[in-house]
């Protein structure tokens, strides 16, 4: 391309990046100052730690000791120890270690009951390593922290029920 | 008498440069985060950050100093202290207000030249003396580029001198009085960009800066400096920076030539508006690569300032 | 100089200065060590050496079922992990013989072509950063690339919980459904997005500085990236027109409208021109998803009540391929007929675009080395997996 028409467009060039990073530097930042501002956390946030539920009528634990998610987990974390008394199953011990979480979502989606949900609010910064093992009595206690996530377990198993006719999306 | 007055004038003025020189590091970094839609420094001081260049000196003067076991350690000791020596040096013969200057020179448009291509010797004994191939690299390039890129500096800061007929820095700005030098037609604009764009190739700022290219050659010549010594270089490069700008106003913009204000005043404006456009240029533009810089100087800055040095002879000779 | 002792033979016999971009390097794009043989400021020979972030994720996966695979996968290729885990899934179900509804194969591609502007945002975020330095016009450039990048991150929390791991692929369609404020969130995101590329070509492909750093380096011609087997932007740019969303439809690509950006030398500026067509042509793709999103179901397999449930018969192989941001992402499954896979292999993209290193670097100066480095956009953790 000729020399003339070139060096015009290249000094546009030079004026214009120059005017985008001054028009810039009279916008607000983006930045949210935490933690004296927080963002809003949305609807569907599953990031924050784990509980295991009770039913809101009888107050009796939902957790019937299966082991699916123990089964399914792919790095391990979960222990559970089954017994038996009362004409059901109960989860005598229930041990889950956060520090090895991916946080994959797998264990909320094969547990039949709803009972280990994730939990729509920030995860917690703890001080020492021992907090993170989280222990049944723990799991009971995180479901008064903060609300249960939108995705729990009956509502994404029907969410993937293969329907038969072609009636809600 | 006459001594001892200088020695406490020069004390105050070294002093007063070395807080400003902090606190421009301060607007560096709040000038750099709004334009690239952040918050710059927040907590220390709320709301706006304003105690972080004391914080940030207390955390460089509490480090470990090291010289690695390799390195030649005269010279490496040495580097940093001449640096800041030396850019600290120009600002004796820049005048502050209409009538006070530190040390009146007839000559001191030259001295601030010669002056300032001695810093070139402090960043190259950095590098050589390091025994790091990094700082080989960087400090063997800086050495090419800050030598090469005197010529059209000093050529664009003959204009100014050739326009006043003197190289005195009160003469100077006693010819600014009816006219600005930049406001002349076609040599004013010009030997202005040239003289900027070769004083960012001296000092090492951007987009020039490929001594300290942070992503090829991780800090350049001072990648083996820590502690106190890296603040050396540091501060020599932002009161080098400072001396600049205020160059740039006086030769150019009129220095403490101006309406209502006081004379000081007006300096202390211009030369912050010209140190932001410099910030402003260095947040904006990319890289140069060596052999493009070099092209730069030899093809195209060198004939231009030659060029306008002998339009700038030609109005003198024609019009006055 | 201290150093190991054939670097010190070397500059002995050959005049040449030994340099390592370390493992630990600002701009070598993860860990990776790149021995640079210099003459001067020219460079004449590079050795890569890469391995760093080997997890062994391959010997991994036969200890792990086929279901609980999807979120393991995902970590492989970090910048856009929905590209891995469909290209797994998709190869499941050619090997099980699974179908997948129409609206599930919309909503992968939906979230496949969101991580792919994302992707390209952080290529030529960092392709600045290489090129101006952490301080200076470079970071400009990468934190408004960032902040674009965010607006695309929130949509994926709102659809899904997680900003970036999302685990959307299941075998046998997706895991979340939309909700009904989600096109038009995506509408207004999609139009800033747009505004924001716009501003970009124009800074960029102005620049003189930019031209001049970008144009007749690192040129890679035909004949030898088809040698080496590059993919993605990298064979586009070079002038062949191969993109597996065209020429092998998968997903049901082949009910939308879009173009493939193709480069004609080969060289530095046209990749990077290659990316940012790439991000306008996903955007319209997303645009066309959301007007034509089907009714239907989002799975069709019974809800996950077991991970034993799936096993696949006996010598059973499969191979599939996605169009990951970065080339052609592959996975052959080989089964023995038990609920864990035999052998999985990944034909990793990033893998070989960088093995274009040792023909194109020597010759050229430092600076370019970094600069072609970061054109390549290679991800070590699809390199190393």
């Amino acid at each position: 391309m000729p020399k003339k028409i070139s060096r015009i467009r290249y000094i546009e060039a030079i004026i214009f990046s120059l005017w985008i990073t001054l028009k810039n530097l009279f916008r607000s930042p983006v930045t949210v100052l935490y933690p004296q501002e927080k963002r809003d956390i949305p609807e569907r946030w599953r990031a924050g730690t784990f509980a295991l539920t009770t039913d809101r009528e009888s107050g009796e634990e939902n957790c019937i000791g299966c082991k699916l998610c123990e089964l399914i987990c792919p790095s391990d974390i979960i222990i559970v120890e089954f017994e038996k008394h009362s004409g059901r199953g109960w989860a005598k011990r229930f041990y889950l270690d956060l520090q090895a979480c991916i946080q994959c979502e797998l264990c909320v989606q094969v547990c039949p009951t709803d009972a280990i949900v994730m939990l729509r609010g920030m995860a917690e910064p703890v001080t020492n390593r021992e907090d993170l093992i989280l222990d049944k009595g723990k799991l009971m206690s995180n479901e008064k922290l903060y609300e249960a996530a939108w995705a729990t377990g009956i509502k994404l198993q029907t969410l993937h029920e293969p329907k038969k006719s072609v009636a809600e999306s | 008498m006459i001594v001892i007055n200088g020695i406490i004038q020069g004390a105050i003025l070294l002093g007063a440069i070395l807080g400003i020189v902090a606190y421009l590091t301060w607007l560096e970094r709040k000038f750099s985060a709004r334009m690239q839609s952040r918050v710059g420094p927040y907590l220390v001081g709320r709301p706006h950050g304003w105690l972080q260049p004391i914080a940030d000196g207390l955390k460089l003067i509490s480090k470990e100093d090291i010289t690695p076991s390799k390195a030649d350690s005269l010279l490496f000791n040495l580097a940093p202290g001449w640096v800041v020596v030396v850019s600290l040096l120009g600002f004796a013969f820049l005048p502050l207000t209409a009538n006070w200057v530190l040390a009146n020179l007839d000559v001191g448009l030259l001295y601030f030249t010669a002056i300032g291509s001695l810093i070139v010797i402090g960043i190259f004994l950095a590098g050589w003396s390091s025994n790091n191939k990094y700082a080989l690299l960087s400090s063997v390039r800086s050495a090419a580029q800050i030598v090469a890129y005197e010529i059209p500096l000093l050529f664009s800061l003959l204009v100014p001198a050739i326009l006043s007929g003197s190289l005195n820095f009160m003469d100077i700005i006693k010819a600014q009085n009816d006219l600005w030098f930049i406001a002349y037609p076609v040599i004013g604009q010009i030997s202005f960009i040239i003289f900027l764009l070769a004083a960012l190739a001296e000092s090492n700022r951007m987009p020039f800066d490929l001594s300290e290219a942070e992503s090829e050659l991780i800090a350049g010549f001072n990648i083996e400096y820590s502690g106190m010594k890296f603040a050396y270089f540091y501060l020599g490069e932002y009161a080098h920076l400072l001396a600049v700008s205020l160059l740039v106003s006086i030769l150019f913009f009129g220095g403490p030539l101006g309406p209502i204000l006081p004379g000081g005043l007006w300096i202390g404006i211009k030369t912050v508006l010209v140190f932001l456009s410099i910030l402003w240029i260095r947040w904006s533009f990319l890289r140069v690569r060596i052999d493009q810089l070099m092209m730069l100087n030899w093809k195209i800055l060198t004939p231009v300032s030659l060029l306008n040095l002998l339009l700038a002879g030609l109005w003198v000779t024609l019009n006055f | 100089m201290e150093g190991n002792s054939d670097e010190r033979i070397i500059e002995r016999e050959f005049g040449e200065l030994a340099l390592n971009m370390g493992p630990q390097h600002p701009s070598t794009h993860g860990v990776f060590r790149l021995q640079l043989y210099l003459r001067g400021e020219t460079v004449t020979k590079v050795t890569p050496h890469i391995g760093y972030l080997h997890r062994g994720v391959e010997k991994l996966s036969e200890t792990l079922d086929y279901d609980m695979l999807p979120p393991v996968f995902e970590r492989d290729d970090y910048l856009s992990p929905t590209a891995n885990s469909l290209a797994y899934v998709l190869a499941v179900e050619r090997l099980a013989g699974f179908e997948v509804t129409r609206r599930a194969s919309y909503l992968r591609v939906l979230t496949a072509e969101l991580q792919r502007v994302a992707s390209h945002l952080v290529a030529i975020g960092t392709f600045g950063l290489d090129l101006g330095g952490s301080m200076g016009g470079g970071a400009t450039l990468f934190l408004y690339c960032f902040r674009d990048r965010e607006r695309i991150l929130d949509l994926m929390e709102t659809l899904t919980g997680t900003r970036f791991h999302t685990n959307m692929n299941q075998i046998g369609g997706v895991r979340y459904d939309v909700y009904p404020g989600f096109d038009s969130e995506v509408l207004s995101t999609v139009k800033y997005l747009v505004n924001q590329v716009n501003e970009y070509r124009s800074i960029l492909e102005g620049n003189p500085i930019f031209l001049e750093r970008t144009k007749d380096v690192g040129i890679v011609t035909q004949e030898l990236a088809k040698e080496v087997g590059a993919s993605g932007p990298v064979l586009r740019a070079t002038g062949i027109p191969y993109d597996l969303r065209k020429n092998k439809p998968y997903c049901s690509y082949d009910e939308f409208n879009f173009e493939i950006p193709i480069g004609t030398i080969g060289d530095v500026f046209d990749r990077y021109l290659v990316r940012i067509k790439e991000i306008s042509e996903s955007i319209s793709i997303v645009t066309q998803v959301l007007e034509g999103l089907p009714e239907g179901s989002i799975n069709t397999r019974k809800p996950l009540k077991r991970a034993t449930l799936l096993k696949p018969p006996k010598g059973a192989e499969a191979y599939a391929a996605v169009e990951s941001p970065r080339g052609e992402l592959g996975f052959f499954i080989l089964s023995d007929g038990t609920s864990k896979p035999y052998r999985i292999k990944i034909r990793s993209p990033s893998f070989s675009n960088i093995a274009l290193i040792p023909e194109i670097i020597p010759g050229h100066l430092v600076a370019d080395a970094v600069a072609i480095l970061g054109s390549l956009d290679p991800v070590f953790g699809d390199v190393d997996r």
